[in-house]
């Protein structure tokens, strides 16, 4: 079976600083694989252990987003394509036209891993619009992924657990939960530079951006405006300091 | 007649939230709000005014087959704006219809405005440290955060139905069942204890949940707890990628206090914190903290707690 798996160079949100004006460096800010891109590859990794086949990497993002692709290789994707565009400035529907290209152009895959969302705007929207621009059917956080002549997926929502079944080829998307994604070994990354990767601009693929796209007019740093009351004392001086000031504040009754 | 906004969610209490959202955007654009419904008419959906869509035969509305009957219609009535209540099925429904539709999507609004000829949403980004103001152009589709805006309340106006067809679904359900859960709803919750890491072992929960049942609270947990060590139902999980909660109180208990945690936990009224490393982040979200050790701090509190009824 041939599985293509999307992934993102997502900005470190733990590594984002803000400068003094209260605005987030997002410029030079450290990025790395989207922590839940790990899980759609992996599980397409594991299906293709069990399947036979080939998984296929595709990223768009800046030419830095190589090393984020190398990385997926490096887990043992077998080849990747990375669009270029600048990632600051195109939107998720965007986002997913040039996915949905690009799968095109190098499939047919039988299956499209993403995952639910990614770690630094955790919109969502990005795997179901892939499957809209594609016209395949779409599962949306699956916990569970069982593939014969069709795919079925335990769908993992806010209150209840929907068991589906879709043919093939479809687009899914995956919850974190799913699966402990695996580090590749030394050997795996020395080798992850020989495998094939393919490059394309994004307005080569797809020209003519449309502009009704969504546009960033400003961030600023989440105020906080926390206590920060440090407790000292025994375990029992503590506790009893904290009840002492949890009524003060009138979160617990007398 | 002024283009309306719409609103919808695959959940009643969400659905409510959205109208609400729906309300104070009309409000603000002198237009009026149109809370769009689909087979039939649930009880206890607010809205000013209804739009019934009829034709998907199906008594289960899919995201896909709710984004189609929606667009449909859409493409007949010419809504300004399509708000959509951010459950994990809605995000599907609103970027099916930004692609359908071909416009703009904003997502996770927690306040939203009109800037010009733009829908704006303020949402979080970055695991919770950005706020960012995100822009679309007229007619646009925006998903609004759960638990984002006060449910609206009565309001029940007139009902217009419209035919949009059979719609077809690519996806076949074949089960459908509840999850599994506590007794309690954590985003009711008014307090909330929350167990992280440090609890060394499955049955050490009981110390915690003891704690909670004291202070009349319910039990929630960071993400080891219930993703990788599957000590509690995934229902618990506090999280970027579990639920997001507002209690009046949260106490962080042997938790680190990674951003995707405190994404989920931010807006609580009052945070307090216990772990046995002093720098660990989570006290940089809290009001209140205590570095020790939860096997001796929460007995602790339990007994401070326990002695003010004697």
């Amino acid at each position: 079976m041939k599985f293509a798996v999307c992934v993102k160079q997502a900005v470190d949100e733990s590594e984002l600083r803000i400068d003094s004006s209260g605005k987030p460096v997002l410029e030079s800010a450290p990025t790395k694989m989207s922590t839940f891109d790990k899980n759609a590859l992996e599980e397409a990794l594991r299906h293709r252990s069990s399947q036979g086949g080939e998984v296929a990497v595709f990223l768009v993002g800046n030419p830095d987003a190589r090393k984020t692709l190398k990385e997926a290789l490096a887990m043992g994707a077998d080849r990747g394509m990375i669009i270029t565009a600048d990632p600051l400035k195109i939107d998720s529907l965007r986002t997913a036209e040039l996915l949905a290209a690009a799968i095109t152009k190098a499939g047919p895959f039988d299956l499209v891993f993403c995952s639910e969302g990614s770690s630094d705007v955790y919109t969502g929207q990005v795997p179901p619009m892939l499957a809209t621009f594609l016209g395949l059917p779409y599962v949306g956080h699956a916990r569970k992924v069982e593939l014969g002549g069709t795919l079925k997926a335990e769908r993992s929502l806010e209150d209840s657990v929907e068991v589906v079944e879709a043919r093939l080829p479809s687009v899914i998307s995956v919850v974190s939960e799913i699966n402990e994604p695996r580090y590749p070994t030394l050997i795996q990354i020395m080798q992850a530079s020989k495998k094939p990767v393919e490059e394309v601009k994004a307005d080569v693929l797809v020209p003519s951006p449309d502009e009704s796209g969504a546009s960033v007019i400003s961030m600023s740093a989440q105020s906080t405006s926390r206590k920060h009351v440090m407790i000292e004392g025994s375990p029992q001086e503590a506790a009893a300091k904290l009840v002492a000031e949890l009524e003060k504040e009138g979160l617990i009754s007398r | 007649m002024t283009a309306s906004i719409w609103s919808y969610s695959d959940s009643i209490s969400v659905a409510n939230e959205v109208a609400s959202a729906a309300k104070g955007l009309a409000d603000a654009t002198g237009s009026e709000t149109v809370a769009v419904e689909i087979g039939e008419k649930r009880g206890g959906v607010h809205g000013e005014s209804f739009l019934l869509l009829t034709g998907p035969r199906e008594a289960y509305n899919s995201p896909e087959v709710a984004a189609e009957a929606i667009s449909r219609a859409a493409q007949q009535q010419k809504p300004r704006v399509i708000l959509v209540g951010a459950t994990r099925n809605g995000r599907e429904v609103a970027a099916r219809l930004a692609v359908k539709l071909k416009v703009g999507c904003l997502s996770d609004a927690t306040k939203l405005s009109v800037e010009g000829e733009m829908l704006v949403a303020e949402r979080s980004a970055f695991a919770g440290k950005v706020v960012a103001k995100v822009g679309v152009p007229f007619p646009a589709v925006a998903t609004v955060k759960v638990g984002g805006y006060q449910a609206l309340e009565g309001g029940d106006g007139g009902t217009a139905k419209l035919d949009v067809g059979p719609v077809d679904s690519l996806v076949r359900l074949l089960e459908s069942r509840r999850k599994e859960s506590g007794t309690v709803d954590l985003r009711k919750a008014k307090i909330i204890v929350s167990a992280g890491r440090g609890v060394k072992k499955k049955e050490d929960l009981g110390i915690l949940q003891t704690l909670a049942n004291e202070m009349g609270g319910a039990l929630g947990c960071s993400r080891p707890i219930s993703s990788d060590l599957g000590w509690l139902p995934e229902e618990h999980h506090i999280g970027l990628t579990g639920i997001t909660v507002k209690p009046d109180l949260y106490l962080a208990v042997g938790i680190s206090g990674q951003l995707q945690h405190v994404a989920g936990m931010k807006d609580s009224k009052v945070v307090v914190a216990i772990n046995t490393d002093k720098d660990a982040p989570i006290f940089q979200a809290a009001d209140y903290g205590i570095v020790g050790d939860l096997y001796q701090v929460v007995p602790a509190i339990e007994k401070a707690l326990a002695s003010r009824h004697n």
